[in-house]
């Protein structure tokens, strides 16, 4: 299995590589395109993780619809964008962020690595998710889990979506008779 | 288990850091929501490894309701900016000290 190892510290290279541009980068369009970089990653950390219908739909739904409208938005402000991070008043805020940012992922690994998740993380549930999947194949595992275990959620998942699509209407709307 | 599941768990502890940090440290909004993005995936990638190594499909559900969630946050988000950008024609989060449009 040396080849799956290989694979995941390619991938964690790429992701934490692509991460790091999207908050360092001047320009927000180059950070966009390293945000794509990085969610294109994480669907192959999920492919190796053998759950394909979710990381068909990160691809679809995170890099492809909501990575567009992003685009669209970043595009559309971008001559203000570019002198946003330029002059810079306060430098002092890229250390002492860093050194939180040291001290939150310091911790956080600490727990993972130390901590009792990590180690009984093979105990559970002997045979749910694989048996399902070797069973009904990938996405019909997840369908099934999702319209009869967790059908209740999926539908205040809908009221969610019409009350963003409601609220982007009403955001977006130019009010007449008020002209900026 | 070639990997460790505490392996997969350390990348997304970082990736969650690295978009803490863009949260703090930039003031384009845009770049913070792309931040915000960053965390969430991160969490995704921490809720994929349990699901695979605790074998149970509750993850994966998880992660579905965080993708919706995400592209509620980011319309609603996105609209607030391009918003906030016609009335005051600047989006710099240290000029935005009040919500009046």
């Amino acid at each position: 299995m040396l080849l799956h190892q290989i694979a995941f510290y390619v991938l964690a290279a790429v992701a934490i590589a692509s991460a790091l541009g999207v908050i360092s980068f001047r320009s927000a369009v180059y950070s966009m395109l390293s945000l794509i970089v990085n969610l294109m990653s994480l669907a192959f950390f999920f492919l190796m993780l053998q759950a394909i219908f979710i990381g068909t739909i990160q691809v679809l739904i995170y890099a492809g619809a909501v990575m567009v409208l992003f685009l669209f938005v970043v595009t559309m402000l971008a001559p203000d964008t570019e002198s946003v991070g330029g002059r810079n008043p306060l430098r002092w805020q890229w250390g002492a962020g860093i050194g939180l940012g040291i001290i939150l992922a310091g911790g956080l690994i600490l727990a993972v690595v130390n901590g009792s998740l990590a180690r009984d993380a093979h105990a559970v549930g002997a045979d749910g998710l694989a048996r399902q999947v070797a069973l009904h194949g990938n996405v019909e595992a997840f369908g099934l889990a999702l319209f009869h275990g967790f059908s209740f959620p999926f539908e205040i998942t809908s009221v969610l979506l019409v009350i963003a699509v409601l609220g982007a209407v009403v955001l977006g709307r130019r009010i007449l008779g008020r002209e900026e | 288990m070639p990997v460790p599941v505490s392996a997969y768990l350390t990348v997304s502890a970082i990736l969650f850091t690295i978009g803490t940090l863009g949260v703090i440290v930039r003031r384009n909004p845009l770049v913070m929501f792309m931040s915000i993005e960053l965390m969430l995936n991160a969490v995704n990638l921490s809720f994929m490894a349990f699901a695979h190594f605790l074998n149970s499909v509750d993850g994966w559900m998880f992660i579905f309701l965080v993708l919706t969630v995400a592209a509620a946050e980011v319309v609603v988000g996105l609209a607030i900016i391009v918003s906030i950008f016609r009335s005051r024609h600047s989006i710099n989060v240290d000029e935005l000290n009040t919500l009046k449009g």
